[in-house]
């Protein structure tokens, strides 16, 4: 069992899907076959870590053949994004493989003039979720349950069970063509089975409700009503052509029947698919017998960057047999001369500078060193602490053999990361180099500054500042889905000790459309609704605060921030978060009492003010998946739990999804009953291929309301501080060498 | 239209002009990306001349100098040695490294790192012996490379190793006497095939020239020894 499998397995409801799947790959699911047939000294026949073609997509963003879905998976983590669009319906669809065997979308979608529940044209959001039963093994097809549109009002509700078979074109005896054939088929219910049915589970099937409250799970509806059989076929005659058919069993019965968006006069659809690049593929169809229809996916995949990520080739360490090879090179007298060792400090600096890192504090002994520094640059900690070590291995005198590498953010130290000069000159080129060091390498408790520490010249007090451009979304309003401002950010800081900060940024909107936007009906105080009246002025405060991070004791951290934190609230806020280095648990407490800012964002408050807080609960579950449980009290003041789980790639791409459950009934919270969403991060490394820290990320909540909302405060402590730790270090020990 | 299209000209001039970052903090992304954008016009204008090589150049550095072509993307770099060095596993370690900051580390002739391509090869096992250039037998060869961002993969192989005799090499208007050795490694979905000529003089542990698998994405380097 491939060790994915074996962390499902854990889950006892999951256990019957394990006992179906296959024995997985022998190689590692990162390995694929070389190509077959290439000549022994090409690349083609070396081994390769690209993955194979991903399968194609049909009109609801999933795997499938055009309006029907199949039973394939696309490759772990795989992202794709699509828009479709036929006979005035389009659908804009996220589809995210969470899971090797599970798979999730998102769609918004417009039918246009539909003319039904008072709006010209109906926008709609839904989530469909997909499992894999069993794969495909000899004879036997693979199989997927498929749920569509299975939480809210429903429009696209459907069910399924959908198996798979591929064939190569050799095996079928067609000669030499390397085609290959994929043939599904499914039985399905709801809007699946409104076709052709052959059968009937549990009677009538509860309807669709269009502008209803929607957010519940429709468990109600699930295979439930007339079920019929669909199917279909992809030809791919090589490697950048698809040819598809199918037989749909979707009436319409909407938009044709109820209302008349397009007429249906077949249930066969035929198309064409053009892989046009490795991420991008192009359709063309004739639907139903009467419409021409196009699909557009794209497919990424976080493990798989545009560009590889290259940095700059570090200077190989020089043994110190090489250089110090005399006794006397080796004295430990330097000690005694404070201006030998700020001479020290000052190389080291330099050297550090080279690699973007900023030395904070370095303290000295005879034959150890402790430094504190920042890293602005690498966004995996390994990295930095490789570079950090490569620069004392150079600057230091012989005789210092202990090197305490201490990342600090804010004044924070994160964690300890201790080497010894000796492994570092005896492991850079051993075979097995980064699982070597990272053996030898202690990580510990950062512990507090020491009292000899010798303090960077150039920091403290530091001044910061920086100009640049922001957007701003807002999304799903039914007049118009998408608007956003852009503009200017005008930032600077001041830190004049460590762990202080004094912030502000003053933003500067250039364009933008959200002041067009809906105004709230929410029947809750208006924490978050108020949007569009934020969105009218121009030049605004968007925060200024004064804020303090440090350890109060072993294994703790604490942040304290007083000001404006976001464009909507002020106040004071605490933080105290414990995590030890080499535990993948962490707890946390913030309260807040904050003051809601007037709408013209300067210096005004308007009258609502509360008190909010959280307990918060932290694991790192292992496959990058980051688990957070928070309990408290929301803005609008009513009490309930926030849950969260975040899938975070190696390489700092991440895909989550949260829920918030409040004692707020789903009348009083309005459209989607509940406040739930998901999230993005992208990061700009994986972009560019070259080190950065920075990072785009989104939140999209299908609706904005005012239950389960928090307030966001700058320089919250567990992201920052998990990065340091043993955990994501040993994650990354593959960086620590380049 | 005419409007907007004022207002998005004049919201990109003020992007252009106004983005910029100082102080000791992060760089905000927005801006990390303009600026990248921007490095990538400036060099392509930047591009420098090919060099035409001859012996009389090489003769008047004063420095040793390996070529080094990578066959997937065209591209030559001529390296200078940083480093000689041995540690505990036989053999001599050479790190070689082009100006912009790209390095490679050879362990007998056999590359075993490189650093600064994007995707490299982290580390490797290679079959080296005191007192021979090249592989010294066949058996396990193990590459560590880059893989899923920041992890790793490591790629298991078994090698034979066939000595092709006696084919002089031909280095810039220099022919040196050389053994051709090739080392054929099947293993992690793929077969892998380096080539080695080695100085046949007794005594004289030189590669000359090779061809050889350094992972996945970088694929096959050719490297020449120009100057000693």
């Amino acid at each position: 069992m491939t060790p994915i499998k074996t962390l499902v397995c854990r889950a006892a409801p999951a256990a019957l899907l394990c006992l179906a799947a296959g024995p997985g790959l022998a190689l590692g699911p990162e390995i694929t076959r070389a190509g077959h047939g290439a000549a022994p000294g090409t690349e083609d026949a070396a081994p390769r870590l690209k993955p194979l073609p991903p399968p194609s997509l049909n009109f609801y963003g999933s795997p499938g053949i055009i309006d029907t879905p199949s039973s394939e998976m696309l490759p772990d983590g795989q992202y794709a994004v699509t828009y479709s669009w036929f006979g005035g319906t389009s659908r804009y669809n996220i589809t995210v493989q969470a899971l090797p065997w599970l798979s999730a979308s998102f769609r918004y979608n417009g039918i246009q003039d539909l003319g039904l529940f008072g709006f010209d044209t109906y926008y709609d959001r839904g989530f469909d979720v997909r499992a894999r039963l069993w794969r495909e093994r000899g004879w036997l097809p693979e199989v997927t349950m498929g749920l569509q549109d299975f939480a809210g009002t429903g429009v696209y509700a459907a069910e399924y069970f959908v198996a798979t078979k591929r064939f190569e074109g050799a095996a079928l005896g067609w000669g030499k063509t390397p085609g290959r054939l994929k043939l599904s088929a499914g039985l399905g219910w709801g809007r699946l089975g409104s076709s052709g049915a052959i059968g009937n589970i549990g009677g009538v099937r509860p309807t669709f409700v269009g502008g209803s409250t929607g957010g519940e799970l429709a468990t109600d509806q699930w295979f439930r009503g007339d079920f019929a059989p669909f199917g279909g076929f992809e030809w791919q005659p090589d490697e950048r052509w698809s040819l598809k058919a199918e037989y749909s069993t979707d009436a319409y019965v909407t938009e044709t029947q109820v209302s008349n968006v397009f007429e249906r006069k077949s249930s066969v659809n035929y198309g064409v698919e053009y892989q046009y690049s490795d991420r991008l593929r192009l359709g063309a169809y004739y639907l139903y017998g009467s419409e021409i229809g196009f699909n557009a996916q794209i497919q990424l995949n976080p493990n798989n960057p545009p560009t590889p990520m290259a940095v700059p080739a570090p200077h190989p360490i020089i043994p110190r047999t090489q250089w110090a090879t005399e006794a006397s090179h080796w004295d430990q007298g330097w000690v005694a001369s404070e201006t030998k060792k700020r001479q020290f400090r000052d190389l080291a600096a330099e050297t550090l500078k080279a690699d973007g890192l900023v030395l904070e504090a370095i303290t000295l002994t005879g034959t150890t060193a402790e430094l504190r520094y920042r890293n602005p640059r690498y966004r995996s900690a390994a990295q930095a602490a490789g570079r950090a070590a490569r620069a004392l291995a150079q600057a230091l005198p012989p005789s210092v053999e202990t090197f305490r590498l201490v990342p600090v953010r804010r004044g924070l130290g994160l964690a300890v990361l201790e080497v010894r000069r000796s492994d570092l000159e005896a492991l850079e080129f051993d075979a097995d180099a980064s699982d070597a060091l990272s053996a030898a390498a202690g990580v510990r408790d950062a512990g507090p500054l020491p009292d000899d520490a010798i303090f960077s010249g150039e920091l403290y007090p530091a001044f910061a500042t920086s100009v640049s451009p922001f957007t701003k979304p807002a999304y799903f309003d039914p007049a118009q889905p998408f608007r956003l401002d852009a503009g200017l950010d005008f930032a600077a800081s001041y830190a004049p000790a460590p762990g202080w900060r004094i912030a502000g940024t003053i933003r500067q909107r250039l364009a933008g459309n959200v002041k067009n936007g809906r105004a709230s009906n929410s029947v809750l105080p208006h924490v978050r609704t108020d949007q569009r009246e934020y969105a009218q002025f121009g030049t605004t405060l968007e925060n200024l605060y004064a804020s303090r991070l440090w350890k109060p004791g072993r294994n703790l951290y604490a942040r304290a921030t007083a000001g404006l934190f976001e464009s909507m609230y002020g106040g004071v806020s605490g933080e105290l978060l414990w995590k030890p280095v080499n535990s993948r648990i962490g707890l946390g407490v913030e309260g807040n009492y904050v003051v809601q800012r007037d709408f013209d964002q300067r210096f005004g408050f308007r009258d609502y003010r509360i008190f909010t807080g959280h307990a918060s609960a932290y694991a790192e579950l292992g496959k990058g998946y980051l688990m957070q449980v928070d309990a408290g009290r929301y803005l609008a003041g009513d009490y309930g739990g926030t849950f969260s789980l975040n899938r975070e790639f190696n390489n700092g791409f991440l895909i989550g999804a949260f829920f918030t459950l409040t004692n707020v009934s789903s009348e009083d919270f309005g459209e989607g009953s509940f406040d739930k969403g998901f999230r993005f991060r992208i990061p700009v490394d994986w972009l560019l291929g070259k080190p950065s820290r920075s990072g785009f990320g989104l939140t999209i909540r299908p609706t904005q309301r005012d239950g389960g909302q928090r307030v966001a405060v700058p320089d919250r402590l567990y992201g920052s501080v998990r990065e340091a730790h043993r955990k994501s270090l040993e994650e990354q020990r593959a960086r620590f060498w380049e | 239209m005419s409007m907007i299209r004022k207002t998005a000209a004049l919201a990109g001039l003020a992007l252009v002009l106004g983005a910029c970052a100082k102080g000791p903090e992060k760089t905000p992304a927005e801006l990390e990306v303009l600026k990248a954008v921007g490095e990538q016009f400036t060099r392509r204008r930047n591009m420098p001349p090919p060099v035409q090589l001859t012996r009389a150049l090489l003769d008047k550095q004063s420095q040793a100098y390996i070529e080094v072509t990578i066959e997937n993307r065209d591209a030559k770099a001529y390296l200078t040695r940083a480093l000689t060095r041995r540690d505990s596993s036989p053999g001599t370690i050479e790190v070689w490294r082009t100006q912009d900051n790209v390095s490679l580390a050879l362990r007998s002739g056999m590359v075993i790192a490189t650093r600064g391509l994007g995707g490299g090869l982290l580390s490797a096992q290679v079959p080296a012996a005191d007192g021979a250039a090249g592989p010294a037998r066949g058996g396990a060869r193990r590459y560590t490379v880059r893989a899923k961002g920041n992890g790793q993969a490591r790629l298991s192989m078994a090698c034979s190793l066939q000595d092709l005799g006696s084919e002089p090499v031909e280095i810039v208007e220099v022919t040196h006497p050389a053994r051709h050795l090739q080392e054929r490694c099947e293993g992690a979905g793929g077969v892998v095939v380096n080539d080695y000529w080695i100085d046949s003089r007794p005594g004289r542990n030189q590669v000359w020239q090779s061809r050889q698998w350094a992972g996945p994405e970088t694929g096959y380097v050719r490297i020449r020894q120009l100057r000693l």
